[in-house]
């Protein structure tokens, strides 16, 4: 009994000590704007910190750390410095609903980013469309990914956007192809987006497969892939998978053939090493990019890091200097967010060659860009004359 | 085809070596040693380490990786495993869950998160066969493979201390009375067996050339399923159940890509229990349960005085207005969770099952109710409701061979129920969507008026688990409860007195599977958004360690337990990267010291 006893008054300590924490916040939701009192505003961030994806958000986090220092060094925003509030979700839904609503209470908060998989945003999505927060999903190319409300927003391409530009390069050079693409929302959607213009273009796809994120020996598709006798083989997925992809056909299957694929992260250069080399790809942004604002943020990192960026620290980085500046232009408050979103038509562009963006009000999604076409030549992705 | 064969032979062999350590340590501890994935992984990065960082050559790399994981076997068995001894199965194979937690965590801290190119320490493919390249790594992994086996079943038949081992493991009181140190023998068989995953972790390493710190759970994942197919305890077999696996993985994803992967691993794990309960080479299972009678029979739920449970319900209720939407939101998931491990207490509590394959119904609940809802206009109690249905029909009916099986085979068969569910889902493209998930699913909705708000949605969740209690306790009580009781108390004597005691685990199942279901439904309609990669196996795992934590003869323990374990992250949330561990270690410490769940007082 004495047990019993205890754990009901610690049960009912807890509960008091969270309704008095609770009570101290916004109880509601839609108080969010922010109060004037304070000097800063703040930008939740959903992130995998730990976990299976916790090199995602490592990358993330620099490029967002970079993204607010820049800011605040400028000036801030209306007066106020950025301050980006971090919460580990390790990219469980469980986890990001679980915060979303102490995300929405919070009135210092003006607008919400991340999170890294579409499972985990969009578990929280809905909580901040019923806020009026600005959910910013600048990982989420997901097709549905903005369908939750008219406060969600991507800074993302569309898929059959880029996918149809990946699969026109390809075409310039092959008319038979294997493809294989990873199995999950974003790799579905991207590979049909693909497929469909492929088709278009008149290739002829001699062998397709999917493959889930964590197989560990991917000779079993690679190996009809190869014997499919493609002109080239064509990886649509990302970094990790895509090393072990071209290690797999270069190492065990002694495919010499064009490869199409990976990702413009240092992990993929390193990991595929030497068979990297001569890998092909359409990409929105890299070290080289000859965008001036690329080449700014290139030059900042490296001076921050001491070391390369790659695409996940250039998306991070622009989704905090894509909100300040639309708040410069509208107001630091969630309505502020929201309506820069909507009206402001020349946001600073790092993707592709175009210097500004506006967004598609849509889809709420970047209209349309064009990319670069790249090669990995001594170790490192190099635009494609 | 012979390419292919040949691929998943030498694919199959790192799992014959990871499998061998599993089997070793269950043959002598009976423990599902769900750590030994981790230590092989950390085996795996530290010898990225040691041979790529430091730039050692095999042999001392080798040393090294099997000392490190030799000592992590060992402070594995003295520190959580032996204190564990004589306490039902489960609590040690839980504990070694939360384990393979913090190994898994500290690795990622050490080794960083980046995946990497292994070292070549021995050339890895220079040899060409058939359209293939191999290397002598391969060979001299295959070499290995036969020598540790056959040196290992050597050993264990001929060798004074291997024969200690085995008479250890068939009777540890007899073998102890005998004389034999019983401690020093199960420390040794932790040192063996971690030290084997440590080689295979530098073998595995240089035939996958990409490692990270998660490649490791996955593979173990595979070599425990391996290990069960070849029978679980058995050398032969578990080098047998690795080569056999690979080869079927390989041949299926070659014919139906490796989307259908899963479904492949699991659906051969399952078909190879329903042929041979006992796996290829396992000998016949012990009559006696491990699992059964587990905490049950030797604890009583805390009573919840009349006059308390009413106000309880109203502070419950009031809580979450008068505190926070995040307080609200917590205490939606926690008790989302603890709906659909109170259904546990039937099967693991009563009927001593232990199920670890619940994400399966709640992912059938969940797809089932936002189909009807969303897409057909179902009301939102009605789509809810068959949600439970269809989990406990579809669950039912795949679950159903298991039930024939015994001890261990029936958690490791469950493991595999729940991973074919999710699988036939992601298959199930024209309904499911597969992987694209469901967008858009409708907030809960009730007599027309929608429940925006975190407090109604939690008021709402609140009402489901008061009816599932009241349920789950009125069957407990009832003719049926102390029937199901009677199967886990003394499967033996149920069945002499006319008991059909696989049907009524199946309807114990049936009876959990509903309410997982129902659990699945409301998550759906809080994220409104799912897809297949939301129900893994930690989902699973999470929902049985609530149960057991709670206290499995306790359905209100279900609730204590949730609020423990999915609430916890949350508190320790100021701790940020090391929050997982400490989780890990609460987890470990609980199981240790509250043998019976939070919620039950020994007898």
């Amino acid at each position: 009994m004495r047990i019993y006893k205890k754990a009901v008054t610690a049960f009912i300590t807890a509960s008091m000590a969270a309704s008095l924490a609770g009570c101290a916040q916004n109880s509601t939701f839609g108080g969010g704007t922010a109060s004037g009192s304070s000097d800063t505003v703040a930008i939740a961030v959903l992130y995998p910190e730990t976990g299976q994806y916790a090199e995602y958000g490592k990358m993330f986090k620099q490029g967002l750390d970079l993204g607010a220092e820049q800011v605040n060094s400028d000036g801030g925003v209306q007066g106020k410095k950025i301050e980006l509030k971090y919460y580990d979700t390790q990219s469980d839904p469980k986890q990001s609903a679980s915060v979303a609503p102490k995300i929405a209470s919070d009135s210092s908060v003006v607008a919400v980013v991340g999170d890294y998989s579409s499972g985990a945003s969009m578990a929280a999505s809905p909580t901040f469309q019923q806020a009026g927060l600005v959910h910013y999903g600048f990982n989420n190319s997901a097709a549905d990914f903005t369908s939750t409300g008219d406060h969600v927003w991507t800074p993302q391409y569309s898929q059959d956007d880029f996918q149809s530009q990946v699969a026109d390069m390809v075409a310039e050079h092959a008319k038979k192809i294997s493809v294989v693409y990873i199995e999950n929302d974003w790799g579905k959607a991207a590979y049909a987006a693909f497929k469909k213009e492929a088709l278009a273009e008149g290739l002829d796809i001699v062998y397709e497969s999917s493959f889930l994120a964590d197989s560990t020996d991917l000779s079993p598709i690679l190996i009809p892939a190869r014997d499919a006798d493609p002109d080239a083989i064509v990886h649509v997925g990302y970094g990790p998978d895509g090393a072990l992809v071209i290690n797999t056909l270069r190492d065990k299957l002694g495919y010499t053939g064009p490869f199409y694929g990976g990702q413009i992260t240092n992990e993929f250069i390193s990991t595929a090493g030497e068979n990297g080399e001569g890998t092909m790809l359409m990409a929105p942004f890299t070290a080289d990019s000859t965008n001036p604002n690329a080449q700014q943020f290139v030059k900042d990192f490296r001076a921050k890091y001491n070391s390369e960026p790659g695409e996940f620290n250039e998306t991070a980085y622009a989704a905090v200097i894509d909100l300040a500046y639309g708040m410069n232009k509208t107001s630091a408050t969630r309505e502020g967010v929201q309506e820069a979103l909507e009206t402001v038509e020349d946001f600073p562009c790092y993707v592709g060659t175009n210097t500004t963006f506006s967004f598609n009000q849509e889809t709420r999604r970047m209209k349309n860009t064009n990319f670069l076409k790249l090669k990995l030549e001594n170790g490192k992705f190099q635009i494609m004359k | 085809m012979i390419d292919t064969l040949i691929t998943g032979f030498m694919h199959g062999n790192a799992y014959a070596i990871v499998a061998l350590g599993m089997s070793l340590i269950f043959g002598v501890s009976n423990v599902a040693n769900f750590a030994h994935a981790s230590i092989f992984g950390i085996g795996m990065m530290s010898g990225w380490w040691l041979g790529s960082v430091l730039g050692l050559p095999i042999v001392p790399t080798l040393i090294l990786v099997m000392a490190i994981t030799g000592l992590l076997g060992l402070l594995l068995n003295v520190l959580v495993v032996s204190p564990l001894t004589g306490r039902p199965t489960v609590a040690a194979l839980l504990a070694t869950i939360g384990v393979g937690m913090i190994l898994d965590n500290v690795s990622q801290m050490i080794f960083d998160t980046p995946t990497r190119t292994f070292p070549e320490l021995l050339p890895s493919h220079n040899i060409e066969l058939l359209g293939v390249r191999f290397g002598t790594s391969d060979i001299v992994m295959l070499i290995l493979t036969v020598i540790i086996m056959v040196g290992m079943w050597f050993f264990l038949k001929h060798g004074k201390m291997g024969q200690a081992i085995r008479a250890t493991s068939q009777d540890t009181e007899a073998a102890r009375q005998m004389g034999i140190p019983v401690k020093r023998i199960q420390n040794m068989s932790f040192v063996i067996a971690s030290s084997l995953a440590g080689v295979a972790g530098v073998f595995v390493g240089m035939f996958n050339s990409n490692v990270s710190p998660n490649t490791g759970s996955s593979v173990g994942m595979t070599a425990f399923i391996a290990a069960t197919i070849g029978g679980l305890g058995s050398m032969p077999g578990a080098v047998v159940g690795g080569f056999a696996l690979g080869i079927v993985e390989s041949v299926g994803v070659f014919i139906f890509g490796d989307g259908a992967h899963d479904l492949i691993t699991y659906g051969a794990l399952l078909i190879i229990l329903i042929i041979c309960p006992n796996g290829l080479f396992g000998g016949k299972q012990v009559l006696h349960e491990p699992m059964a009678g587990s905490f049950s029979g030797g604890a009583r739920p805390y009573r919840v005085p009349k006059w308390l449970a009413p106000i309880l319900i109203v502070a419950a209720v009031a809580a979450s207005f008068l505190s926070s939407d995040y307080f609200s939101s917590v205490g939606i998931q926690i008790m989302i969770y603890a709906m659909a491990a109170m259904g546990l207490t039937l099967v693991s509590g009563s009927a001593g099952q232990v199920a670890l394959g619940q994400a399966g119904p709640i992912a059938l609940g969940a797809y089932t109710s936002a189909i009807l809802v969303g897409q057909f206009h179902v009301p939102f109690l009605l789509g809810v409701v068959c949600g439970g249905l269809v989990a406990a029909i579809i669950s039912g009916i795949i679950t159903f061979p298991i039930w024939k099986l015994s001890g261990h085979y029936i958690a490791i068969g469950t493991i595999g129920v729940g991973a074919v569910t999710v699988a036939l889902i992601r298959i199930a493209e024209p309904i499911t969507k597969g992987s694209l998930g469901i967008t858009g699913i409708p907030f809960p909705k009730i007599f027309g008026f929608t429940l925006f708000t975190p407090q109604f949605q939690y008021v709402m969740v609140l009402a489901f688990l008061l009816i599932e209690l009241m349920i789950i306790t009125r069957i407990r009580n009832s003719h049926l409860g102390k029937t199901i009781e009677s199967i886990g108390n003394d499967p033996v004597a149920a069945e002499s007195i006319g008991v059909r005691a696989s049907a009524y685990k199946a309807l114990a199942y049936a009876i959990a599977a509903f309410f997982a279901g129902i659990a699945g439904a409301l998550m759906a309609h809080q994220y409104t958004y799912i897809d297949p990669s939301m129900f893994p196996f930690s989902m699973s795992s999470l929902v049985l360690t609530i149960a057991v934590l709670g206290g499995l003869s306790s359905p209100m323990g279900a609730i204590i337990g949730s609020i423990v374990l999915v609430g916890a992250p949350e508190l320790l949330r100021f701790m940020s990267s090391g929050r997982i561990i400490v989780y890990g270690l609460l987890l470990i410490l609980i199981i240790i010291f509250r043998p019976q769940g939070l919620f039950a007082k020994k007898e």
